[in-house]
């Protein structure tokens, strides 16, 4: 009953989405599921959050209109039918839906990985055992790619490089994993390479995550386990073989 | 700073906008058009206001007004107006940004806490006539209601946060919100 209380008194906190944690917010959802009385309070804190928003608002800059419509113009629409399950949140939240579409790329990418795998299987009898043990890593490093873009609480985010080119990162937090996959990097000299990194919040931990050599730009999907709130994972330009520290300024840094 | 006004979020112009949402699910570029002239600046002021950092603000404002494109269909007129359902995006946008930019900026040791300007608030404010409304309703809550609704919402501040600034109880800065959310509710006449 205190407990039920307590949450109660949190419909203010969630509606001005100042909670802490991902698993505060699912767990007041959990219970505005069950709360009425709740839900209705959050709908009317929303609507006059609302308010204090456009009591904000402010012209927007000159080249916005332009930019979001050349990207509508181009970018596919959620359809409804796939929103029915999720209907059911309160509170209109809402995840972006790009992350089946990004699996079945995965799946695409993977089933060529295992294609290519299957030529080396015949060739040569001796290489049978290991070029099976590589397509069992390939086929299992492919299930979780797509586990993690096809979790509940898959998160995409993208973010352009100081040095050209777009990086997509989709974490879920759940399974403590983000997948990285890279658009339009420009190549780099003989003597470069791009390093990946995971850099923790506690202790300030740095950790590779390997180098990540693109073709034509595009790189990727690597997935990235181990992943805790907070952690930022950033992308480097190191010499060749990488290094244990990264040594120079990162190009792209994405909250996971 | 700007001689702008937005119309306000109300009950029929919300139809107007629930219509026009209900338009752009069904890929309808120039609903979504008439959508962007109601509520972008609505969008930017409020991304603006939390991140501060024009450019990024920018950037954030294009994330949201996409995302409000691509999953229009996900809108539902039951669970609030279309204006809410924009501003709440936005504004979780907006959030999640200062905080990933916070715990960037805490890994580095730098120091990025925003001491939040009140008179800005009140600048800001002043924008139009539904938001002199706004400063009215505001003015009416307690200083204390006032500090912890403004932070959390016009700062981007977690409630912890919040707590941990005004170095007041967790379970105050709750209560102190809520009561505060009741006031200007029923101050601004929302149903």
């Amino acid at each position: 009953m205190a407990l039920r209380r307590e949450l109660h008194a949190l419909t203010g906190v969630y509606a001005l989405d100042a909670l802490d944690t991902a698993a505060e917010v699912t767990r007041f959802e959990r219970h505005l599921n069950r709360c009425g009385n709740c839900t209705t309070e959050v709908r009317g804190f929303r609507e006059t959050a609302t308010r204090l928003g456009f009591a904000a608002a402010e012209q927007p800059p000159p080249g916005l209109r332009d930019a979001v419509m050349s990207a509508v113009a181009r970018t596919r629409q959620v359809p409804a039918g796939e929103e029915h399950a999720r209907h059911a949140r309160p509170g209109q939240r809402r995840r972006t839906q790009t992350a089946p579409r990004l699996a079945m790329a995965g799946a695409a990418v993977g089933l060529i990985a295992i294609v290519v795998l299957a030529i080396a299987l015949v060739n040569t009898r001796s290489q049978l055992s290991q070029t099976r043990r590589q397509l069992g890593a390939a086929q299992t490093q492919l299930a979780a790619i797509n586990a993690v873009r096809t979790a509940a609480d898959a998160h995409v985010l993208a973010k352009a490089t100081s040095v050209g080119g777009v990086v997509t990162v989709v974490s879920s937090a759940s399974r403590h994993q983000l997948v990285v996959t890279t658009a339009g990097l420009p190549r780099l000299g003989a003597g470069k390479v791009y390093q990946l990194w995971l850099i923790g919040t506690h202790g300030n931990k740095i950790r590779s995550e390997g180098l990540l050599a693109p073709h034509h730009g595009r790189g990727g999907p690597v997935l990235v386990s181990g992943v805790l709130p907070g952690d930022i994972f950033g992308i480097t330009v190191e010499p060749p073989g990488g290094t244990i520290q990264p040594t120079v300024k990162p190009i792209v840094g994405i909250a996971a | 700073m700007r001689a702008y006004e937005p119309d306000p979020p109300r009950a029929e112009g919300g139809e107007y906008l629930d219509g026009l949402l209900a338009r752009v699910a069904r890929g309808d570029q120039a609903a979504f058009e008439a959508i962007y002239d109601d509520l972008a600046g609505p969008v930017y002021g409020l991304i603006h206001r939390v991140v501060r950092d024009p450019a990024q603000s920018e950037e954030v404002s294009q994330e949201v007004l996409l995302e409000v494109w691509r999953t229009a269909a996900r809108f539902d007129a039951a669970k609030g107006s279309a204006a809410t359902w924009v501003m709440t995006i936005a504004h979780r946008r907006a959030v999640d940004r200062v905080r990933a930019a916070a715990a960037a900026a805490a890994r580095e040791q730098r120091n990025v806490e925003v001491p939040i300007a009140h008179d800005e608030v009140a600048d800001t404010v002043e924008a139009s006539l539904d938001a002199e409304r706004v400063r009215r309703c505001l003015d009416g809550l307690t200083e204390a209601q006032r500090e912890s609704i403004t932070l959390a919402y016009y700062g981007g501040y977690s409630y912890r946060q919040v707590s941990g600034r005004l170095n007041v109880a967790l379970s105050t800065i709750k209560t102190r919100i809520r009561d505060g959310l009741i006031r200007m509710r029923d101050c601004l006449g929302v149903s």
